[in-house]
């Protein structure tokens, strides 16, 4: 089976004996709960059949003057593509977590700005291991064991002893916590003056940190394949992520270093892919306008009241955008798509209950480097994302 | 927290009576925590009433010594989140089974640790290297893990 607990998508988890083996925590919860607080269909919180509360989804959507779409990174490649055609159909706006999460380095990365890899190669033949403002103990738990320092591979055959691990964060991470033998901790203040640090140090002048900058740049040359995972901690820890990755680029004129973005939910890059193909953007899309735009992320049509209804699939405002913007979803015309009760559900004009993707029904995700992989439920629920979207798109 | 002769010396009686047949208390405490003796071996504690509060606090303190079984692992469950760094780094493992740690997955039935229900569960400790006459003191799995799960009795 292959667990959607994150974006590292691993596929050899298995079910033996009631246990499920070789899934970390993460994953393990995600399975353990999957039948717990389970969404009813309802309409204005009365409890209705599921083609009657798609019916009551389409005639809001349809009459809706400014509509958006909004979560989908939990969900299938196949199940997104069809989001962005009734985004496409309504001429509405369409969104995802990646706008605060790592959307720019997803799109950097697609339109070949800076140089990426796959996690197989990775484990294969990467010298230098780099987390960048990533802790992937807590994002992506599995991330060293299965894919980047721990394994052993084609080039590394001696695993982490034949690696060198790179960890720059604010504070000691468990990650950081793993940088011993063969190995840096970068405690930065400021990711900015790292960056300033190297690009000085490619000049042949001293930073801040010219010192632990000038370690890491004698080691990434002593291979020709190393690989930088960059988290969260980066995103919010530079002013410009631009001037970082122009800073990728000056590295690799002189080392190979590929970068990855390191962990987020199990398929936002998918999204990002899909709405790339069609649009040439990655998120906060607006149809009407063909373009997209800051102003357009889901959090700011919410602030400046643009939209008066939503579909909302996979996601759960209400307990992840702080509550002084997400309470004007109670404004709008609200229709959520989710396995379970959420908060946002349980507020919502419409909620189609859905399966869980991985588990319950089948399709492809997008892995965080951009691998596709061929999900292996354990059962296939029939009314699922995929149905559920196809038929408002129908309706429409 | 690893425990250290000292702890259950200091828990002894003392007198260095011998009825355990070893010389000294100390040397008492030593077997003890390698398990070549037994704390009931220690007559005077278990017949002298005045040494009941020791004898309690050493059965505490003795505890996670039984779980550790013969290599002194244990692991604390609740500070596991199943990373996988402690099974894929192991290099029994590796040595065992090349397709499966080597690249980062195991779930054979004859490896030392497993990752189970998204916590790593000891399954054959007697392949451990820490395990019987020729041991090595191998902390691999101490050392990748990063939230200090995994200790051994001796520190
Ligand atoms: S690392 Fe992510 S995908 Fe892998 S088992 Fe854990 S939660 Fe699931
Ligand atoms: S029997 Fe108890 S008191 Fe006597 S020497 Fe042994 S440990 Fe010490
Ligand atoms: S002590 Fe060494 S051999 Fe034993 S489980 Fe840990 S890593 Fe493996
Ligand atoms: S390294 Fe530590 S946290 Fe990770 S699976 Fe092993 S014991 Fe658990």
């Amino acid at each position: 089976m292959i667990c959607t607990g994150c974006s590292c998508l691993c596929d050899d988890v298995e079910i033996r004996d009631g246990k499920i083996l070789n899934a970390c925590y993460r994953g393990y919860k995600v399975y353990s709960k999957l039948s717990e607080n389970r969404a009813r269909a309802l309409v204005d919180r009365r409890e209705v059949s599921v083609d009657d509360a798609i019916e009551k989804a389409v005639e809001i959507l349809g009459q809706a003057k400014n509509p958006a779409l909004y979560g989908f990174d939990t969900t299938t490649v196949e199940a997104q593509e069809v989001a962005v055609k009734i985004a496409e159909k309504l001429n509405a706006f369409i969104d995802d977590n990646s706008s605060f999460c790592l959307g720019e380095v997803v799109e950097a990365i697609l339109k070949k700005d800076v140089p990426s890899t796959t996690l197989e190669d990775v484990r294969d033949q990467a010298y230098v291991i780099f987390y960048w403002g990533a802790n992937p103990y807590s994002s992506a738990p599995r991330h060293m064991s299965k894919f980047t320092y721990y394994p052993r591979g084609m080039k590394r055959l001696k695993g982490y002893e034949d690696r060198f691990l790179v960890v720059v964060d604010v504070r000691r991470s468990e990650t950081a916590k793993l940088a011993k033998k063969n190995a840096i901790f970068i405690k930065v203040e400021s990711d900015d003056e790292l960056v300033e640090s190297f690009n000085l140090a490619l000049e042949g002048k001293a930073g801040k940190y010219a010192k632990e900058v000038g370690t890491v740049i004698t080691e990434l040359k002593r291979s020709d394949f190393n690989a930088m995972f960059v988290g969260l901690g980066l995103k919010y820890g530079v002013r410009n992520l631009d001037g970082f990755f122009e800073m990728i680029r000056k590295i690799n004129r002189v080392a190979k270093l590929y970068l990855i973005p390191s962990a987020f939910h199990s398929n936002m890059r998918g999204f990002n892919e899909v709405l790339f193909e069609k649009t040439g953007s990655i998120n906060k899309f607006s149809f009407k306008e063909q373009r997209s735009d800051k102003l357009f992320a889901f959090t700011e049509l919410l602030k400046r009241d643009e939209i008066d209804a939503v579909l909302l699939l996979g996601t759960d405002p209400l307990s992840s955008i702080p509550f002084e913007i997400s309470k004007k979803i109670m404004r709008i015309k609200t229709v959520v798509v989710d396995p379970k009760m959420s908060l946002t559900a349980k507020i919502a004009k419409v909620v189609v209950p859905s399966a869980f993707s991985g588990f319950e029904s089948s399709g492809t995700m997008v892995r965080s480097d951009g691998v596709r992989k061929r999900l292996e439920p354990i059962e296939e629920k029939e009314v699922n994302d995929l149905w559920i979207l196809k038929k408002i798109s129908e309706g429409l | 927290m690893p425990i250290s002769p000292m702890d259950i010396y200091k828990l002894l009686p003392k007198t260095n009576c011998k009825k355990c047949g070893e010389m000294t208390c100390m040397s008492f405490a030593f077997k003890l925590l390698n398990k070549e003796k037994k704390l009931e071996d220690c007559k005077p504690l278990f017949e002298e009433k005045k040494y009941e509060k020791q004898k309690e606090k050493l059965i505490e303190i003795l505890k996670p010594l039984e779980k550790a079984k013969e290599t002194g692992l244990i692991v604390n469950e609740d500070l596991c989140n199943g990373c996988g760094n402690c099974v894929v780094a192991c290099p029994v493992h590796v040595e065992r089974d090349p397709h499966g740690a080597m690249i980062g997955k195991i779930s054979s039935d004859d490896a030392i640790l497993r990752i189970e229900n998204g916590k790593v569960r000891v399954l054959n400790l007697e392949i451990c290297r820490r395990y019987g006459k020729n041991r090595i003191l191998c902390i691999v799995c101490r050392e990748n893990c990063p939230t200090d799960a995994i200790s051994f009795l001796e520190g």
